[in-house]
């Protein structure tokens, strides 16, 4: 490898774009880069400005302010060979509904220079038993990864995927999940993801960013967010007297180290738990609504 | 001439440089028309396949065939059987709602479920789906007008064009009328709300004009001022226009000029073809434009709370 990734024009870059309706300002300066390859998923409660970014990167969506190249294109004056070089897949779609699975893929396929097999790209999101069957009556699921596959129809290069797996069942989602890796690992599709599921997120995410309230409020790997948390480590124990007991230290190892040279044998119970990207992003949200709402931080341990 | 070339190695781990897109087998605006008109194919195939909507348009023909059996009469002041101005009026109302009520309303839906969305997010998805509407439109309209004055003219001595010059005209008329209202039924769908009240919306007018326009009566029954009113949309023309095609000469009579007027019918659908494109494209773009994620599912939500089946 001479030229890794990294050192090339990222696919997605944003600096200070900022969004305003009728004078409230949604975004305050979002900037963002994602690279070739990867899989960035975008996190945040509703009304953080997820949407409003993502539309703004999708070209659906003027800015009030700021730098967008996408594909090295500012994506409002995206043409429509920079359209073919990118791949949707929305929560709300519900268009087509008459059309058979088969017919449809083989459609959309006529739109690109050089489509996908639309029967293999069936089999790959496992829905060749469906190809006959009329849209509508497909499941959520099956519905969801037609979606996908028509995404993908036209070998984008950057593909977005907004809230992908809401209402599908753990296989299907693990599935899902599989398909996601696959495309950025064997075929260097770039995915920027938005999603609630921050399970999700760390599975599938080389990098994250939190946007919470108009701004990027931490970007990095779900290792390095994680560690970011407030939140100490937790470290669980049976005491001899047979009660649970708990304590959030900075140094877990430390702690650990201490019960058992005082306990001079195994500890019963014993469990440490790192800070999770979970309580990254509570702590996060936490602190951008600063005890103004009760909601949010209903799971938010004592820091 | 070269050897043997290698187009596309789907397969390779290092696909990195960004071929840009533009290397297509063939031009863009080739496969965008290729892919309007499969495009309406299909959508063609689907509406015959659909009972409910084909029952739509065949119910229009046989209440047409239903009143022209119904009405004895002739024309007053002529010796043209009424059911003859009943049957070319309904020729020129199917035409009409082709374009002003069914096309806004398939408009409106594909809008509100996504399916503009999806193609404007595809490369040459908005031409091809105009391509293919207008395909599917065309087809429609001029496959139901034929029906009507095939099937009367087999089951209810209805009237065919008089020779070649009628059938000009029959096909003039045709033309000028759908681009007179399908563009405007661009636009019309461009902008209604949603699927629900856009019905409302379009079928009350299209009923006071079915009415006003001399389409089922002779337009000289009505009060002059309502006359008046009827002669600045298309149905109007479009019906005396249709008559002129199908009905002997002598019927004329019965117009309101005590002639067929056909400068003025061609003046004025084509002032409406102009007024219909002139608003179609900005509309419709905007339309397209507007169209995001956010949206959709705002319209989905909303539609959710108003009771409406979301399936």
């Amino acid at each position: 490898m001479t030229t890794p990734t990294t050192t090339a024009r990222p696919v997605v870059r944003a600096r200070d774009v900022t969004m305003s309706y009728g004078g409230i300002d949604v975004l305050h300066g979002v900037d963002l880069d994602i690279h070739r390859g990867e899989v960035f998923a975008l996190l945040g409660p509703n009304g953080a400005g997820k949407t409003t970014t993502v539309e703004i990167l999708e070209g659906f969506r003027r800015r009030s302010a700021g730098e967008v190249s996408v594909l090295g294109a500012d994506p409002e004056r995206g043409d429509d060979a920079w359209r073919g070089r990118i791949g949707l897949v929305l929560q709300s779609w519900r268009d087509h509904r008459r059309w058979r699975v088969a017919e449809l893929l083989t459609h959309f396929a006529t739109y690109y220079p050089d489509p996908r097999d639309p029967a293999a790209l069936l089999a790959l999101v496992g829905l060749t038993g469906q190809a006959g069957q009329q849209v509508d009556r497909l499941s959520g699921g099956q519905r969801r990864r037609l979606d996908v596959a028509l995404g993908i129809v036209g070998r984008p290069e950057l593909l977005f995927l907004d809230e992908p797996t809401t209402g599908f069942d753990p296989e299907a989602r693990h599935e899902f999940h599989v398909l996601v890796e696959r495309l950025a690992r064997e075929e260097g599709v770039t995915v920027l993801l938005t999603t609630h599921d921050l399970v999700e997120a760390e599975r599938l995410a080389d990098r994250i960013a939190m946007l919470v309230g108009g701004r990027i409020r931490a970007c990095g790997t779900p290792t390095e967010l994680a560690l970011r948390a407030a939140a100490q480590a937790e470290v669980r124990w049976t005491a001899d007297d047979g009660t649970p007991r708990r304590e959030r230290t900075e140094d877990p190892s430390r702690l650990v180290w201490e019960l058992h040279r005082d306990a001079d044998g195994p500890i019963a119970g014993l469990e440490v738990r790192r800070p999770t990207l979970e309580d990254t992003y509570l702590h996060m949200v936490h602190q951008e609504n600063d005890g103004t709402d009760g909601a949010v931080n209903g799971k938010v341990r004592a820091a | 001439m070269r050897g043997t070339r290698v187009t596309n190695e789907p397969d390779t781990a290092d696909v990195d440089e960004a071929p840009g897109g533009t290397n297509g087998p063939r031009r863009p605006t080739r496969r965008y028309w290729r892919a309007g008109l499969l495009r309406g194919g299909i959508e063609l195939r689907h509406l015959l396949r659909n009972p409910k909507e084909m029952s739509g348009h065949l119910l229009n023909v046989v209440v047409a065939l239903l009143i022209a059996a119904y009405v004895s009469d002739d024309v007053p002041g002529t010796s043209t059987p009424m059911a003859h101005l009943v049957l070319a009026g309904f020729a020129a109302y199917l035409l009409f709602q082709v374009g002003l009520v069914n096309l806004p309303q398939m408009l409106v839906t594909e809008r509100e479920e996504g399916a503009l969305l999806r193609l404007r997010a595809t490369p040459g998805g908005i031409p091809a789906y105009l391509v293919a509407k207008c395909l599917l439109v065309v087809v429609t309209a001029v496959g139901t007008l034929l029906l009507l004055l095939l099937s009367a003219a087999l089951f209810a001595d209805g009237p065919l064009p008089q020779g070649a010059a009628g059938w000009l005209t029959l096909l003039w008329v045709t033309t000028l009328g759908l681009l007179a209202v399908v563009p405007l039924g661009a636009a019309i769908g461009a902008v209604l709300p949603n699927p629900r009240e856009a019905l409302a919306l379009i079928m009350l007018p299209t009923m006071g004009l079915l009415i006003t326009s001399g389409t089922v009566f002779p337009i000289t029954s009505l009060p002059v001022p309502v006359q008046q009113v009827a002669s600045v949309f298309p149905l109007k023309w479009m019906a005396q226009g249709l008559r002129s095609s199908l009905l002997p000469d002598s019927a004329r009579a019965a117009e309101p000029a005590g002639s067929w007027e056909l400068p003025m019918v061609a003046l004025v659908l084509t002032a409406w073809a102009v007024l219909g494109f002139l608003l179609a494209v900005p509309l419709l773009r905007r339309a397209a434009r507007r169209e995001s994620g956010s949206r959709l599912t705002a319209r989905h939500d909303k539609a959710a709370r108003s009771g409406a089946p979301v399936a």
